[in-house]
């Protein structure tokens, strides 16, 4: 039970939140620009690191605010939260 | 004990599997020695003639998903392409124990899938409906049909998740993960490939869009050609051949009970409630859980998933509600967007993915291995396998399996 | 049934013991494989049978092998018994009740049966490595095998009509947690606690206390004093005969507890600031051959038996003691009675060679040679940390040769250690230890605690953490001591008394090529058994390093993995807590008997009897339907039509005030995602209306979007779905009813017409809205009304309208209704695949739009034409309805499937919606539909998708 650092509510349980994947892969400003493989990318690959990882978070059951963290995908702690729009921490 | 067998059985071998170091050089290199990577080795000697081949692993072999998965066996899938790809693997689940001259314990016991929901029932009908008309044994049974296959289920209409009928395939089962793998990597074995534990790959190199070598812990191999077969750490590396996959990894858990006396004589799964049950020869309980919704590659998921699952579990099984959990785990699994496996070329030559499976790879084990072989053999998909292609996320081809596999097996 | 008397039955029960757990003044009965035994108050299930002679409780696992007392606590591997309905109970640690009914397990063919006569039978199987090895030229005789595997299961009986039993879950948020309540654990508890801690302190036996409970006259005055600290500490709760099963991540223990009246068991979910982990040590057997014959017992296992439940645990013994323990095992034995014939010291050379006997030990041979009679031999060779929680922190043990036990490395910040699992020492270093690391557990939980609420300011203000912690102070070391590394003195013996994996199966498999130790685990299937390898880890580690000329170090262990303890599937499951959602109109579905449907979480009336009347009243008269589940969302704000435009392929940018539309919603891969009208109820106030099933997608849908695509969008989202109680009121005479009930909305169709919202007041109930849509086809308005009031519009609905023939209908007849219109439903006439223009949504998208979800998608598929349609069907035989998901067939192939089907009451003929691939889509066309029993009928493709008055002209009336 992962504890999520919710920057509005304060850290809670997992169960109160739910998982938006990646962060930072925003809609194309010109969808219309986008080759075939570009749009393909956006549309179905995201990364998928084993390590620190961009994602986002919604505390659906709380503030039902959208939040970014840095989480470690093998240590599964929270390196930083963010807010949507502020760019990625630098994690030392 | 009425028939006593025709003679005692022979002695296992004095070995099973050379530990060799590995060459500095092969035709194929497969990574990973999970059930797909050894099964494609298997194949790609048996079926192939091509025996300079090397299977790396990291850890020891089949410790990754293959020692941690729920061994459903089953092609019930709703779309052409996937039972096509998944009854080609039950025919060969038929015959392996005698290919493979190892017994896997495979047992025919038959699978449920339960409906509880309108449109359960309607996605299972028409799963039925499809399979009947690719070749494929399923029949669509209503409660009391289901009770009749597998009493112990709770059918009475006043629970939280009321049975309203079930997928049944009757030539599903078990069988024993373990033992499968082995079987494949002693016959791989016994026809010259090298099986090489405890080698990480640490880089992939690519010389003009052409796959060239591995680097790994144990030093520089040189391959003609590549074949990435590692699950839940396909992004990686494929990450070191610069490709990026549409493929997420999660945990997905499991568990284990004590011993129990024969009572649960199917296979149940269902979909809307994250709930699979098999009770194995030795009389354990094994049910698996729904995915974890995070990404990780920590081979542990939490609680609350096996929890909820449990609740679901106990609403159908009454009869559980004492039994103990032994030990639980879990595994890394690749989910791709669409629910089904890819399997095919890559954008670089001589590379090629196996990945995807999502939940459900157990099943596919020698089924995909023979594929992947014809693929990695002749440098183009097999008919079976044409449709999983990497491109498809390009092409808008996707081969959506949710109702039939999303959670379960 | 025999009975045997308590006063003559406990032939071997000592007088009173210092330390012993039993009440003399409360004697009972219980039942063993059906006699009578006496036991007193206190007695485990088989302290009760030692204490009347009895050796033997269970056959082993393959070789039904007789075995009995071992450890004599939850860890032995022999005494696992099924109580009433009640599998797999540990009957060394489960306290006898009056009234018990207990039999032994594996019992086939009988638990006293001769082992020689069971191998006659099977004999074949056992020998080359039974069951789980494996065999040349399996498929001929694996039907034998499986016959045979399946006498062979040992486990428990479960029945379908147990009793369900109560399970329970608590949450917890103590500050420290402490795993294992031995004089350790106790001293870290109240330290913990007297530093400002809030502890909880778990205990697996039922008092705490751990090894001093079968000590010495010092020990027990020890433990009186700490038993008192710990009453007398603020602060500390106390759970005994509970395990803490298992540390995630963040600290989550997963704690059993079963100490509660009436409660099976119960999961505690504690989210720990700091653990402390102080399980003690576990004896660990000696593999000798012979090593499992009832009678072979450990010397904790013998302290056990003697100072708690004063049983006299044999006649003759010999005692192989390496360590303290052992030498106190033989001060007991000589108290108790025992003659002790011998004494071999571990501590000076060779040991053991073997034990033999029947049914139980008769004799030992020493390895100088000599051969003692005796009915016990006492082993006292060494510890096993039992590091499961440690390794869940992520700690890898490492084998210490000196101390020949493994020891905690790594521990991350908020875990830590006392006790014999950190080190060795006497009693009061090992509690003056402990009461540093409680304290330090303390201190990190109140900085835990101040970090936590420093990143909440307003939080921070109110409320003060836990105090200080004390200046810090460096934990002190505790030593290790030297300890013989003794693990087997031959090949024959039993590493896992569980499984029957001698340590021969284990070098065997070494040499077949299973050399890792998890390799091995899964080929023999040693430390898998109920104990998960507490018992016999280090011995399996130690035989494949001998077998492989590598040290234990690089040998390494298996991971242990969660639970540390069995738990049972109820306490996982704990008691349904999914909710069910009713509308207020609810309890009048009731009363009128209206069959229930399950919709998610909902559940609705499907209909109240007679669907078919139910239709015919709509299309004649007037009916009404609880549509309340419907998705609403009270938008507000300048930027909606932005959002509108946005999330559906249509426009919105012209919706007037007191206008509705009906818009569609794609995903970003074009697939339909789910439809609803939406309305403008004024300048910048809209409602929203997504389907029942989807509204939640819906909601965070559009809270993505407006929080992390487009936050400089002034838009206000509220759901309030259940915060309107809503009404579709359908049919011809709909005008003339909703004409006696609102008050103050002209109704005509040229003041309100079709597609239009008014606001007003109902049945006397103010701020409602309706809205003139029409999903069955008629002149129908959608009321939602303050929910309070639903119930009151209802009745007031059919009260008023009774001489129009007023009919409630449920999902069923409006299935039926919105099919004979040709209206879709999301998820069942499309699937995850589908896009807006393979549903024949083309006239809805609107690709002039710079941009919307799912466009990019739909551009694509506007180019194209070889994607499967939705189509009206009808059977050319209207008299045979193909059911649901009945695939239509093109030669062999399949060429799409019947998504909806119906009779039609209002057409006398059956009715279908169909997915059919590009060839056939026009209309006339004739398709082959593969009707489930493996007939076919034929079906025409309809020009469109309504059936009836595909004009529209009834809904604009």
């Amino acid at each position: 039970m992962l504890s999520v650092p919710c920057p509005w509510c304060g850290p809670r349980d997992e169960t109160e939140f739910s998982y938006g994947g990646q962060a930072h892969v925003a809609h194309p400003a010109e969808p219309d620009a986008l080759s075939d493989h570009e749009w393909s990318d956006y549309l179905f690959v995201r990364d998928n690191p084993r390590g620190p990882f961009a994602e986002r978070w919604c505390h659906s059951a709380g503030c039902r605010r959208w939040f970014n963290a840095v989480r470690d995908t093998v240590t599964h702690s929270f390196l930083a939260v963010y807010r949507i729009g502020d760019p990625v921490p630098e994690i030392s | 004990m009425t028939a006593a067998p025709d003679g005692a059985p022979q002695e296992h071998p004095s070995w099973l599997w050379r530990n060799p170091d590995p060459k500095p050089s092969y035709d194929v290199v497969i990574i990973g020695a999970g059930g797909h990577g050894l099964a494609t080795a298997y194949y790609l000697a048996a079926e192939h003639g091509i025996t300079n081949v090397a299977v790396v692993e990291r850890g020891w072999l089949a410790g990754g998903n293959m020692a941690r998965n729920t061994t459903i066996i089953r092609s019930n899938y709703l779309w052409d392409a996937s039972a096509g790809i998944y009854e080609h693997s039950l025919k060969l689940w038929e015959g392996l124990a005698e290919a493979l001259d190892y017994d896997i314990l495979f047992s025919q016991r038959g699978v449920l899938n339960l409906a509880h929901t309108l449109q359960d029932v309607r996605e299972g009908i028409r799963r039925v409906n499809a399979n009947r008309l690719n070749g494929i044994d399923a029949e669509w049974l209503d409660p009391q049909q289901v009770a009749d296959v597998c009493p112990i289920v709770d059918i009475s209409p006043d629970t939280r998740y009321p049975v309203l009928g079930a997928t049944y395939q009757p030539r599903g089962g078990i069988a024993k993960h373990d033992h499968v793998a082995w079987a494949f990597a002693r016959a791989a074995d016994a026809m010259g490939v090298d099986l090489v534990q405890n080698c990480e790959v640490t880089g992939i190199d690519v010389d003009r869009g052409r796959v060239a070598g591995l680097r790994t812990s144990r030093g520089p191999i040189t391959a003609g050609k590549v074949a990435l077969c590692a699950a839940g750490h396909s992004s990686v590396l494929a990450g070191m051949a610069g490709l990026r996959l549409p493929i997420q990894s999660h945990p997905l858990q499991a568990l284990v009970s004590e011993l129990l006396e024969p009572v649960h004589p199917c296979v149940v799964m269902s979909n809307a409630v994250h709930v699979y049950v098999s009770q194995a020869h030795k009389g354990e309980l094994v049910m698996g859980a729904g995915v974890d919704a995070y990404i990780s590659y920590a081979q542990r998921g939490s609680v609350h998933t096996i929890e909820r699952q449990m609740s679901a579990a106990l609403e159908l099984f009454p009869i559980f509600a004492r039994a103990h959990v032994l030990r639980t785990w879990a595994g890394i699994v690749d989910v791709s967007p669409d629910a089904s496996p890819i399997l095919g070329l890559t954008p670089v030559e001589h590379l090629y993915i196996n990945c995807g499976w999502g939940t459900g790879g157990f099943k596919a084990t020698p089924g995909a291995g023979s594929v992947y072989a014809h693929t990695i053999a002749s440098d183009a998909p097999h008919p079976l396998n044409a449709p999983f292609s990497l491109e498809r996320f390009t092409t808008g081809a996707l081969v959506d399996e949710h109702g039939a596999a999303a959670v379960a097996h | 049934m025999t009975a045997v008397s308590a006063r003559t039955g406990m032939t071997l029960r000592l007088e009173p013991q210092p330390g012993e757990v039993i009440d003399r003044n409360r004697p009972l009965e219980f039942t063993w494989n059906g006699q009578r035994f006496p036991a007193y108050h206190g007695d485990t299930i088989v302290s009760a049978l030692a204490a009347c002679g009895e050796r033997i409780f269970s056959r082993s696992f393959k070789y039904h092998r007789p075995r009995g007392l071992l450890s004599a606590s939850f860890l032995d591997p022999g005494c696992t018994v099924q109580v009433g309905d009640e599998p797999n109970v540990r009957g060394a640690h489960r306290r006898v009740e009056p009234g018990m009914v207990v039999s032994a397990q594996n019992v086939w063919p009988s638990l006293r049966y001769d082992v020689k006569s069971v191998n006659q039978v099977v004999g074949r199987f056992l020998t080359a490595g039974f069951y789980y090895k494996t065999f040349i030229k399996p498929q001929r005789l694996w039907p034998a095998y499986e016959r045979v595997l399946r006498r062979f299961s040992s486990g428990g009986v479960v029945a379908k009509d147990s009793a369900h039993g109560y399970y329970d879950k608590r949450y917890a948020h103590p500050d420290v947690v402490v795993a294992g309540g031995g004089p350790a654990g106790m001293a870290a508890a109240v330290a913990a606690a007297e530093a400002g801690a809030a502890v909880l302190l778990v205990e697996e036996e039922y008092e705490l206390g751990g090894h001093l409970r079968w000590g010495d006259a010092g020990q027990l005055e020890a433990l009186r004093e700490l038993r008192a600290a710990v009453a007398a500490a603020p602060g500390v709760e106390v759970m005994t005969n509970s395990v803490v099963n298992g540390r995630y991540d963040g600290n989550w223990l997963g704690i059993v507890q079963r100490n509660l009246p009436h409660v099976v068991e119960r999961l505690v979910k504690a989210r720990a600031k700091t653990l402390v982990v102080a399980p003690g040590l576990i004896e660990r057997p000696y593999v000798f051959e012979g090593n499992d014959l009832p009678g072979v017992m450990l010397s904790t296992g013998v302290r056990r038996l003697v100072n708690l439940h004063a049983v006299k645990p044999g006649q003759r013994a010999v005692v192989l003691s390496a360590n303290p323990e052992g030498d106190a095992a033989i001060d007991d034995l000589a108290r108790a009675g025992v003659e002790v014939a011998k004494v071999v010291d571990g501590r000076r050379g060779p040991t053991i060679q073997r034990a033999t006997g029947s049914r139980g030990v008769q004799a030992v041979e020493c390895a100088d040679g000599t051969v003692v009679d005796c009915d016990l031999l006492v082993t006292a060779v060494g510890w096993t940390a039992p590091t499961a929680l440690l390794n869940m922190a992520g700690d890898r043990p490492v084998y210490s040769e000196r101390a020949a036990r493994f020891l905690p490395s790594l521990l991350p910040d908020d875990v830590l250690v006392a006790g014999g699992i950190a080190g060795d020492g006497p009693l009061e270093q090992l509690t003056e230890h402990a009461r540093a690391v409680g304290r330090e557990a303390a201190g990190r939980a109140a900085e835990t605690a101040r970090s936590l609420c420093a990143g909440i300011p307003q939080i921070a203000e109110r409320r003060a953490g836990p105090p200080d912690p004390e200046p810090a102070v460096a934990l002190p070391e505790l030593p290790v001591e030297d300890h013989p590394a003794l693990f087997f003195s031959g090949t024959r013996g039993f590493v896992d008394f569980s499984e029957d994996v001698t340590a021969k199966d284990l070098i065997a498999a070494a040499e077949e090529g299973y050399d890792s130790i998890e390799l091995v685990k899964r080929y023999t299937t040693v430390t898998m058994g109920p104990s998960q390898g507490k018992l016999e880890t280090v011995n399996a580690v130690a035989v494949l390093a001998a077998a492989t000329g590598r040290t234990i170090a690089e040998t390494g262990t298996t991971v242990w993995r969660p639970p540390y303890a069995p738990i049972t599937l109820g306490a996982l499951a704990g008691r349904i807590f999914e909710p069910v959602r009713h509308s207020p109109m609810q309890p009048w579905h009731e009363a009128a008997g209206a069959t229930p449907l399950v919709a998610g979480a909902w559940i609705r009336p499907d209909s109240y009897g007679d669907p078919a009347g139910e239709v015919r009243a709509v299309r004649s008269g007037v009916g009404i339907i609880d549509v309340t589940p419907l998705g609403k969302f009270d938008l507000r704000g300048p930027d909606v039509p932005e959002l509108l435009n946005q999330l559906y392929v249509n426009k919105w940018s012209r919706l007037d005030v007191g206008s509705v539309r009906y818009g569609v919603m794609c995903a970003e891969d074009g697939v339909v995602l789910d439809d609803g009208v939406t309305g403008r109820l004024a300048e910048d106030r809209y409602i929203l209306t997504a389907t029942s099933s989807g509204a939640a997608t819906v909601q965070e849908w559009i809270e993505s979007w407006l929080q992390t695509e487009r936050p400089d969008w002034r838009i206000h989202v509220t759901p309030v779905t259940t915060a309107y109680a809503s009404i579709n009121v359908a049919g011809p005479r709909s005008r003339e009813l909703l004409g006696r009930l609102v008050e103050d909305v002209d109704l005509a169709n040229e003041a309100f017409p079709y597609m239009r919202v008014r606001v007003g007041r109902i049945a006397g109930v103010d701020g409602c809205f309706m809205w003139r849509i029409g999903f069955t086809g008629e002149l129908s308005y959608e009321l939602h009304v303050p929910a309070s009031h639903g119930l009151r519009v209802w009745e007031a609905l059919l009260e008023r309208g009774a001489d129009l023939g007023v009919r409630p209908f449920g999902v069923e007849a409006q299935r039926i209704l919105r099919l004979e219109k040709g209206h879709f439903i999301v998820g069942q006439d499309t699937d995850g695949l589908t896009q807006a223009y393979g549903a024949g949504l083309g006239w809805a998208v609107k690709l002039d739009k710079p941009d919307f979800a799912g466009r990019t998608e739909l551009v694509w598929q506007s180019r194209r034409d070889d994607y499967f349609r939705l189509v009206g069907l009808q059977p050319v035989d209207g008299s045979v309805v193909p059911p649901e998901a009945s695939q239509i067939v093109l030669g062999r192939g399949i060429a799409g499937r019947i998504t909806s089907s119906r009779m039609s009451p209002t057409l006398g003929r059956s009715i279908c919606l169909g997915f059919v691939a590009p060839s056939l889509t026009g209309p006339g066309t004739q398709v082959t539909v593969r009707l489930p029993d493996g007939g076919e009928v034929a079906a025409t493709v309809m020009p469109q998708h309504a059936h009836f008055d595909p004009e529209g002209t009834r809904q604009r009336g």
